[in-house]
């Protein structure tokens, strides 16, 4: 098992790992719309959030140049902890509009704790040889940063690849060649229905560093705990938020579910303080009831992982249940427990 | 229980023949790397002959050796396979039989050379990539293997360059991109199943953006020949294919056994330089293929024929034989527990033929000891018949 736990000191402050931090749509069309949850939710005192949104949001980034700091612009205190990365899902179907250097400027001024080098995403319908060029481009915007930053905040080399020995090859690299303080691993949601092969991608970026890891775009309720499994530190979704957008109401241990299909029941089977006392026609008026719950669940997922694990008892028995339901995440899961076994 | 079985692990004791066992096949099928060949020198100096020309020209050059059932060929394949793998410069591969046609000829090669191998001629390739466009300058597959482990040489900077490198080479694209995925675990064993012609699946061809389907003797020979064009562009002098059993190719249909022997015939044809291809074929059937197929006899020119052993190849055979057993030195030139005139009649009765003398010798030893003879006698191997 390669679940861990690790506290990092961070310019605002210490964080504890494993983490997932909650996507922030700031900076996007209708600005952050996101309800609060720094401070209610107390294992969150986290964001991500994307570079190049906010610099590219005229007014936004006008004020944040006329000292309004980020996370007074968030709504969030002072003490958040705040991961930038380069936005480079943007770039997936888009040319880069940014340079390594103007990034992490952007990064400096967001005050953010965590940067992600810029990256171009890969995609699946995409030639072999355009991926190729696509990875080999992410690793010298990655080497760029490195020469660039001068340490006030933490810098993960954003890595892509859809073969381990990518993953594994690119880690080496830029671990001999720059200076990072950990790596995040993306592409990863365009095959994230593929688990045998986002759990070997996972893997092998594991294995290839012992530094912080990081894994953009999957932190839903199925995959946490294949992700605390092996040895993820951070990880991020915005999965809360869509999600609440098309009604789905996501349950610990079961995974979403759409209120539409729930017809009778007057209260949720979740005791969070959001859902705790309300009904359930309450939380199905009120999006950012929804959001706000839809947290409260990953949060959960994890605390339960964590429970598990820090009481002793067998975490490779609760995977066991855990995925009992769905043939396709318990063949990945099977899979990804066979290689831990091996390393461990 | 009964008792008319006698089943023991208890070996026999030979030393009183001074040897310390039998060293005669008792299925004598040739041993995959022979220690031993015999006698007929006119083929081993025309193999020799054949494989050195091509060594030391890097022209191609073909031979066919016949000779009756046991008389060898396969075994005189195999000794000089074995020989072959010691040079550095060259790949062999042994065919037992032409099976259905060229495919899986080239099927039998590329299984014969094997996964690792094959996979370590893609990083020899990648290698040579790395060479030409890096600082790096990797000696060979187990140094470029640890040069991306380490990450000191970056994959998605030399694959395209590989790719397009090799299908030039090869002038085959597709040969290109499964050599190469060749060194990647998600898709090598796909890779590997496509270059042995087994076949794979639409989608596993498309994980490697691979659009043709290696299934028939035509892509079989272009295969081949792309794959004999790497190895020469690495720097590899020739390749060697043996194929045994040529014979079976006359139970094929006439339009099969036509098929394949056009499918050979274009493969020498496109491939004037690097390739040796050492058949082993029986005599009449290969009288069969020299009336009626001169386009592709011609093409071979050469032909050696195994005889049947006389006295004195027998008697050198014996002694090398029981040489692998000998206790002591002194003893290894000696005939003993057999006498020049047992092996005369063993001649006589087996007619010259290896397969059936070893499997004699090997029989007459073992009673040998169970009877406690002194020697083998020319009445004790009477007897045997």
């Amino acid at each position: 098992m390669l679940y861990r736990r690790r506290t990092i000191d961070l310019p605002h402050g210490k964080l504890n790992t494993p983490v997932f931090f909650p996507v922030r749509n700031i900076g996007k069309r209708s600005s952050d719309n996101t309800p609060s949850y720094v401070g209610s939710i107390p294992d969150l005192p986290v964001a991500m959030i994307n570079t190049r949104a906010i610099r590219n949001r005229t007014p936004m980034w006008d004020r944040l140049l006329n000292g309004v700091t980020l996370r007074e612009e968030m709504g969030v205190p002072e003490d958040t902890i705040v991961f930038a990365d380069s936005g480079g899902f943007d770039f997936s179907s888009g040319e880069v509009d940014t340079t390594p250097k103007k990034t992490l400027e952007a990064q400096r001024q967001l005050d953010a704790d965590i940067y992600g080098t810029v990256d171009v995403p890969l995609s699946r319908e995409k030639r072999a040889a355009e991926n190729q060029r696509r990875v080999n481009q992410s690793i010298e915007y990655a080497l760029e940063a490195s020469d660039q930053h001068s340490g006030e905040a933490l810098l993960f080399a954003s890595v892509h690849g859809y073969d381990p020995e990518t993953v594994r090859n690119c880690i080496a690299h830029l671990e001999k060649f720059g200076d990072f303080d950990g790596y995040a691993l993306g592409s990863m949601v365009p095959i994230r229905s593929d688990y045998k092969k986002v759990t070997k991608l996972i893997l092998s970026a594991r294995t290839a560093t012992d530094k912080h890891l990081h894994v953009y775009g999957l932190g839903g309720l199925v995959y946490q705990p294949l992700l605390l499994y092996l040895g993820v530190d951070s990880f991020d979704s915005s999965a809360f938020i869509r999600g609440a957008g098309n009604r789905n109401y996501l349950i610990p241990g079961f995974g979403g579910e759409e209120l539409q299909d729930i017809e009778q029941l007057e209260r949720l089977p979740c005791p969070c303080p959001v859902c705790g006392t309300r009904t359930l026609d309450d939380i199905r008026e009120d999006r950012s009831a929804l959001v706000q719950h839809n947290l409260w669940a990953l949060a959960t997922e994890l605390r339960r992982f964590q429970y598990v694990a820090e009481s002793g008892r067998n975490i490779e028995d609760y995977l066991d249940l855990r995925f009992q339901g769905n043939e396709v995440t318990s063949r990945a899961y099977q899979t990804a427990k066979q290689q831990v076994r091996r390393l461990t | 229980m009964s008792s008319n079985f006698n089943i023991t692990d208890q070996q026999r004791d030979y030393s009183k023949y001074g040897l310390s066992g039998n060293p005669f096949p008792y299925s004598p099928v040739p041993a995959e790397n022979p220690e031993i060949f015999c006698g007929q020198s006119h083929v081993s100096e025309k193999i020799s002959s054949t494989v050195s020309t091509v060594l030391s020209t890097g022209k191609s050059k073909h031979l066919v050796v016949t000779g009756k059932y046991g008389n060898g060929k396969s075994h005189t394949l195999k000794y000089t396979r074995s020989l072959l793998r010691d040079h550095d410069d060259v790949i062999v591969g042994y065919v037992a039989q032409p099976g259905e046609g060229f495919l899986d000829i080239y099927h039998e090669f590329v299984y014969d050379l094997g996964f690792s191998h094959l996979q370590n001629l893609s990083y020899e390739y990648l290698a040579s990539i790395t060479r030409e466009c890096t600082d790096e300058s990797p000696e060979g597959a187990a140094e470029m293997r640890s040069l991306i482990d380490e990450g000191d040489v970056l994959l998605p900077e030399i694959i395209p360059e590989a790719i397009r490198e090799l299908s030039d080479i090869t002038k085959f694209a597709d040969f290109a991109r499964a050599i190469v995925h060749m060194i990647y675990e998600d898709t090598n064993l796909y890779a590997w199943q496509w270059l042995t012609a087994e076949g794979i699946r639409y989608e596993q061809r498309k994980e490697m953006e691979i659009h043709s389907a290696l299934d028939d003797d035509t892509m079989g020979v272009r295969a081949f020949t792309a794959l004999k064009n790497m190895l020469l562009d690495l720097g590899y002098t020739a390749v060697f294919v043996f194929v045994d059993e040529f014979e079976s190719i006359a139970r094929l249909s006439p339009k099969y056994e036509q098929a394949t022997l056009n499918s050979v015939r274009h493969l020498m044809d496109q491939n004037s330089s690097g390739l040796c291809l050492l058949f082993g074929c029986a005599p009449e059937v290969w009288q069969d293929v020299m009336s009626e197929y001169h386009a592709f006899s011609e093409r071979i020119g050469q032909e050696v024929t195994l005889k049947p052993l006389t006295s004195d190849h027998l008697y050198n055979l014996i002694h090398d034989y029981l040489a692998l057993e000998r206790l002591s030195a002194e003893e290894e030139t000696d005939l003993r527990p057999f006498t020049e005139e047992s092996l005369n009649v063993i001649l006589q009765r087996s007619q010259g033929n290896v397969r059936q003398i070893l499997a004699l010798c090997s029989r007459l030893l073992d009673d040998a000891v169970d009877a406690d003879y002194d020697v083998i006698s020319t009445e004790v191997v009477e007897e045997a018949f």
